[in-house]
């Protein structure tokens, strides 16, 4: 009796696939260049997927698997939220949700020189670039853009920041806008910052539209876009 | 001489098996998994900074931490920590996030036989609930040799305690494969854990062939079928069985499992 064979799709792009899943025969595509993302590896002649998730395909030939977690894999580019652990010498020791603590250099700031080195307590809340990520070392960060400017990173005083997904992150900072924002933004006055690390802190005038906004993103993360704009208009009604 | 079994299963019919993920809110993975009645709870932290002392920090270091559902920790207890760490060693990438260390906590919440299965699938789950990158998921099952020689498949506790024999066998799940036209059987042979009581191939004397398909019912993604095979060899049945089982399944060649599904 042989096991029988699962119906195959010719190709599993947007579809869920699980650790093991065979995407990509390498033998069949001879002189092409693949860029794998975040959940896939290369298999000897094959691509199989690491971590559960939809895989995703972008042209010419990116693919990678998109799932939402808890934790946060550094990768370079990525804007997040760190707290400050610990300070030394050289660096700030930050939690980024990763793996291993970020290092964030004490000259990494606009016109930082070791004169004018800020001083972070623990537990600080930061917005930061990362500048590296690399397998087996720490993430190295910055509080300053590519060109060298402070553009908003820095710490972040009062408001309030919660802990949610990696998935919610990236549907928050989605463009256009996504609803449950848009549907705040039209009424409510405050201020906002997503990290990717599935870190979100919130500001405004009075407390109770902290609150309103924290519970209204954390509610709706797995309603359909219909379906937030209906939940966001019923909780506001409530605050009326 | 069909055997009576509870609920009227057959011998080669599993119980219902539930899984869901998800379920506690501050662990960073968490599963929930049932055969029947037993039932076990899975948590996954990590990974997090640092590997233990004796660890190799070239590779991430998975901790196992075993919960039984009353009493104090014991010798057993370390036992199924060591089991399910040495599975799950073998499923997970561990050169992604060197230096890391991944904990697992398994709480046993009602035990009706199968345990061990059920632990896996739990941890697996949990493990694919948290992110942390695997090679392939892990299936497994257990069964037992009754008094009269009847081969048992997933047995509950009071039949567990009557047999004579007893096997956990865990193996890679089967996968979707888009080279599908290259089916690759030696995938199914793997086994990654064996872990037996009672010398089960001395019991059973000569090749027995045993052979079922089943289609249970699972609503989540685990295995979907069963099938035992027999495959003889040829070589003597007799043959002393050491507590290695993998060189005793092929020096005697008599019960192979396959598990099919995704």
């Amino acid at each position: 009796m042989e096991p029988k064979p699962s119906t195959t799709p010719s190709s599993f792009t947007d579809q869920q696939v699980f650790p093991g899943d065979v995407v990509l025969d390498l033998s069949k595509m001879a002189n092409q260049t693949i860029k794998l993302g975040g959940g896939l590896r290369q298999d000897g002649d094959v691509i199989s997927v690491m971590k559960a998730g939809k895989l995703r395909f972008s042209k010419p030939n990116k693919y990678w698997v998109e799932s939402s977690n808890k934790r946060y894999v550094p990768s370079a580019g990525d804007n997040v939220l760190g707290i400050v652990v610990d300070a030394k010498a050289d660096n700030f020791l930050v939690d980024i949700k990763g793996p291993t603590l970020a290092f964030l250099p004490v000259l990494a700031f606009e016109g930082g020189t070791r004169r004018n080195i800020p001083k972070f307590e623990m537990g600080t809340l930061l917005y930061v670039r990362v500048v590296k990520a690399n397998t087996g070392m720490n993430p190295e960060l910055s509080c300053m853009d590519a060109s060298g400017k402070a553009a908003e990173y820095g710490p972040l005083k009062e408001g309030f920041m919660f802990e949610s997904s990696t998935g919610l992150s990236r549907t928050l900072l989605s463009s256009p806008t996504c609803p449950v924002l848009e549907t705040l933004g039209k009424k409510l006055a405050f201020e906002i910052a997503v990290g990717l690390n599935g870190r979100v802190w919130v500001n405004a005038a009075s407390p109770s539209i902290v609150v309103l906004v924290a519970n209204t993103i954390m509610k709706t993360e797995s309603l359909s876009p219909v379906q937030q704009k209906i939940k966001v208009e019923s909780l506001m009604q409530r605050m009326r | 001489m069909d055997l009576e079994r509870e609920g009227g299963r057959g011998a080669n019919q599993l119980r219902p098996i539930d899984c869901s993920r998800n379920v506690l809110s501050r662990a960073h993975g968490s599963a929930s998994c049932s055969h029947g009645e037993t039932r076990v709870l899975a948590a996954v932290y990590g990974p997090k900074a640092g590997t233990k002392k004796n660890e190799n920090p070239e590779k991430a270091c998975i901790e196992v931490i075993w919960k039984p559902k009353s009493g104090q920790i014991g010798k057993p207890e370390k036992e199924f920590e060591m089991i399910l760490k040495r599975t799950l060693q073998n499923i997970c990438l561990l050169n992604v996030h060197p230096n890391t260390t991944t904990s697992i906590i398994v709480q046993v919440v009602h035990d009706d036989g199968s345990l061990l299965p059920c632990a896996i699938h739990a941890a697996c789950a949990a493990l694919i609930d948290a992110g942390i990158p695997l090679k392939y998921l892990a299936v497994s099952i257990s069964c037992c040799l009754t008094e009269s020689g009847k081969i048992l498949l997933d047995p509950n506790k009071l039949e567990e305690q009557k047999m004579k024999a007893f096997v956990c066998l865990a193996f890679p799940s089967s996968v979707h494969s888009t080279l599908m036209e290259r089916f690759d059987k030696t995938i199914w042979h793997k086994l990654i854990h064996s872990n037996n009581k009672g010398g089960m191939v001395e019991e059973i004397g000569k090749a027995v062939e045993v052979s079922g398909f089943i289609n249970g019912r699972i609503p989540h993604d685990f295995p979907e079928g069963v099938y035992i095979r027999n495959v003889k060899n040829g070589n003597s049945m007799r043959e002393k069985v050491s507590n290695l089982y993998r060189p005793v399944l092929k020096a005697n060649g008599v019960l192979m499992f396959w598990f099919a599904g995704w």
